[in-house]
């Protein structure tokens, strides 16, 4: 039978108060802060996984901002090329109009060759878009301009610009503008320019309309292609929203508290550690000294 | 027997209560210092003297105070000390590891994990605009943060071995004057022995320094002649007797220069002889150790050297292979200061768009794959930041088996001292019991003392006077 002493009471008292008090100091850390993790150490397994998790949400944050980067290109894209449709649909019209040899006046062809080169210079302009200075068309060139003055393309086969979306996962953001207009003397450019001359010469252009539709099929396809990248990109985006909300919720519960768990923990603790100082209080006070005279 | 030996009777009575008062007092009074050991009175019954003038039978000669015996318990001592010290070594390691953890602010958005994963997004950002100010601007400066943050972990490594390496010098200091006072009071318990004076009160005050010493070094202690007591560590004494011998630390006084002169003690008269303790010191000589040696702040900042060696060779590997927007190639991104360790040596290279390699020229001036490229090195097995993410996983796995040992440790420690107190602390209740016993004792000694008064008086004053 171990003795009991003032001593030893008292000191056990201290030490179980202490202990009572440390464990109502970490759940209120724990209630305040909403971590369970405070330290690594106090799960080092879970905190490999919190930083794991909050290392892939701002991945995934990147590729938030890596989509919308890309949405701003095939948007660029998507508007030039379908400004291009458009453009090629009214020369096929100003072509098969040029082509009645017998009803036209060489005023009339004319009036048509100027309307043309019109066309020729929106093309153009289309076919230069930039995105935040950079020419869609041109894929990773710098050049100011997908095509030059001669038509000559700026840009480099394969060299295309991708955005990446996801791990491992990047999407095609730009259009190859040799694939959607041709380049140099075989350009849609080119063959506006060379309509244009062959009304204001008189000769007949009839040969001109499959030239000018197969063309306006180029620019379809390509515009089809593009839509197809920009669906990626949007499919890309609705997956990423998906997994930024898995994400928060794995690292919540990987990393946050339970608060009606801790609540409760608190308040079972807050009472012990009252009921411990009652005890103590109570137990600490008497000896024989009280009832001595 | 003689006619007034009842008056001594009564009289050695009285002296023994009157002693037994004392030491109950004696108690009350100290019951609250620190290391203070309760005492008792012992008594013994005098035996009766014969003599050749008396016959018959005779009743003893009263009461004799023997002594003031310590109520304590050397095998209670001995667990005390050996618990405390290894509650001592285990306090010092899971102190430091707990300091080194809070520096490494994981999880959280201020560790390195972090700052590797804004570094990875800012080269991502330079992917997407290859060229451009503004995102190489916010590269270069996430950069410098990096390396800054992985400096400042380094720093902290540092700092807190030199922390450590203080509060060693600070233990041999108080080891040594420790050793000193029991030696001292080793020579004041002989003296006092020899002339037969109570020395309760002097062992008490040298049991607390050996206990304190115990835990600062691991010593144990071997009873010695004369009431002294020996202290032994590692084989030898720290004290004999009268005699001390003091430590000293050695070796390097900062980090760096741990690998090559590794810190140990020694004894100050041997100079060249490792002394290895356990305890306190015992503790911080083990968190000194150098990397090789399994010593964990060193291995922290090796640590930040490893990634930042890593970091700067797998961007400048990628980095130097391809080629800026204007066309320039070989170029480094990250480099290191001569001379300094790797970790506070790192520094970025570029200062503006100019020199941060994006592309490879064959794709056009405006090519962003290098910088994607350098954006995918982090976050996969093998990376840096993984590297790092691993580390934290480790050092918070061995953090928590030191704060585990140390908490059972302390449990263990608290709980032998619970046992010595038990067995030498003072219990109020027992002395006030104590108290009234010596009291009624005394009173009734008193009550003996003048029944016998009274009978002489009888014996003197009143026979002889028959028909007077």
């Amino acid at each position: 039978m171990q003795r009991v002493t003032n001593q030893t009471m008292a000191a056990n008292a201290q030490r179980n108060l202490q202990a009572s008090l440390q464990q109502m100091a970490r759940l209120q850390e724990q209630g305040s802060s909403q971590k369970r993790i405070l330290t690594p150490s106090d799960d080092p397994r879970g905190t490999a996984d919190v930083i794991a998790i909050r290392s892939q949400q701002r991945a995934a944050d990147q590729y938030e901002r890596n989509i919308g980067n890309g949405e701003g290109w095939l948007t660029t894209v998507d508007t030039a090329l379908g400004n291009a449709t458009d453009i090629l649909q009214s020369t096929l019209q100003r072509t098969v109009q040029g082509a009645n040899d017998g009803a036209l006046s060489q005023e009339a062809k004319n009036a048509l060759a100027t309307e043309i080169d019109g066309l020729r210079d929106a093309l153009l302009k289309e076919a230069n878009s930039t995105y935040l200075g950079r020419s869609v068309f041109a894929g990773s060139s710098n050049e100011g301009k997908a095509f030059a003055a001669d038509y000559a393309w700026t840009g480099t086969d394969g060299a295309s610009v991708e955005r990446k979306v996801a791990d491992g996962v990047t999407v095609r953001v730009d259009a190859n503008g040799k694939d959607a207009f041709g380049e140099g003397a075989t350009s849609v450019f080119a063959l506006l320019g060379g309509i244009a001359a062959d009304l204001r010469a008189g000769t007949p252009v009839s040969g001109r309309i499959d030239q000018v539709q197969g063309a306006l099929d180029g620019v379809i396809a390509a515009h089809a292609t593009v839509g197809a990248q920009h669906t990626q990109l949007q499919r890309a985006e609705s997956v990423l929203a998906t997994a930024t909300v898995d994400l928060e919720a794995q690292r919540s519960k990987a990393e946050d508290i339970d608060l009606a768990k801790v609540i409760l923990d608190l308040n079972v603790q807050s009472t012990v550690y009252q009921a411990a100082l009652n005890v103590t209080a109570r137990v600490l006070q008497p000896s024989l000294m009280d009832f001595l005279r | 027997m003689s006619t007034f030996s009842g008056l001594n009777t009564a009289y050695t009575g009285l002296t023994a209560a009157r002693r037994g008062l004392d030491v109950v007092g004696q108690n009350i009074v100290n019951a609250n210092v620190d290391g203070y050991t309760r005492q008792r009175v012992t008594l013994s019954s005098v035996p009766a003297v014969g003599n050749r003038f008396s016959t018959g039978a005779a009743s003893g000669e009263g009461v004799n105070v023997d002594g003031i015996a310590r109520l304590g318990n050397i095998m209670l001592d001995n667990q005390v000390r050996s618990t405390a010290s290894a509650y001592g070594f285990a306090n010092v390691r899971a102190t430091s590891f707990a300091k080194l953890e809070s520096s490494l602010r994981e999880p959280g958005d201020e560790g390195l994990s972090a700052r590797f994963d804004a570094f990875a997004g800012a080269w991502q950002d330079v992917a997407n605009q290859p060229g451009e100010a503004a995102p190489a601007a916010v590269l270069i400066n996430e950069a410098k943060a990096l390396a800054g943050q992985i400096a400042t972990g380094y720093n902290e490594a540092v700092g807190e071995w030199s922390r450590v390496r203080g509060d060693l010098d600070g233990l041999v200091a108080e080891v040594n004057s420790a050793a000193a006072s029991v030696a001292e009071l080793n020579a004041q318990i002989r003296k006092g022995t020899a002339q037969g004076v109570s020395v309760n009160e002097l062992v008490d005050q040298r049991d607390r320094l050996a206990a304190g010493l115990a835990e600062l070094t691991g010593a144990s202690v071997r009873s010695g002649e004369d009431g002294m007591i020996d202290l032994v560590v590692d084989g030898n004494a720290l004290v004999a007797g009268a005699k001390s011998s003091g430590l000293v630390a050695v070796g390097a006084p900062s980090m760096t220069g741990a690998a090559s002169a590794g810190v140990h003690l020694e004894w100050a008269a041997l100079p060249g002889t490792i002394v290895s303790t356990s305890g306190e010191a015992g503790g911080l000589v083990s968190l000194l150790a150098s990397a090789a040696d399994g010593g964990p702040i060193a291995k922290a900042a090796e640590q930040y050297n490893a990634l930042a060696a890593k970091l700067a060779s797998s961007v400048n590997e990628l980095h130097a292979a391809g080629s800026t927007t204007g066309g320039a190639t070989g170029l480094d991104f990250f480099a290191f200061t001569a001379g300094a360790p790797a970790a506070t040596g790192l520094t970025v290279v570029p200062t503006s768009a100019a020199g941060i390699a994006t592309g490879v020229a064959a794709n056009g001036a405006a090519d962003g794959s290098v910088a994607a490229g350098i954006a995918g090195l982090f976050g996969q097995p093998g990376s840096v930041s993984k590297d790092w993410s691993d580390y934290v996983t480790t050092f918070a796995a061995s953090s928590k088996a030191a704060t585990t040992t140390a908490k059972g440790a302390e449990t263990a420690a608290s709980n032998a001292l619970g046992a010595q107190a038990a067995g030498a602390s003072v219990d109020m209740d027992e002395e006030n019991v104590n108290l009234l016993m010596y009291q009624q004792a005394y009173q009734a000694s008193a009550r003996v003392l003048s029944a016998v008064d009274e009978a002489l008086d009888t014996l003197i004053n009143r026979t002889g006077l028959v028909g007077r």
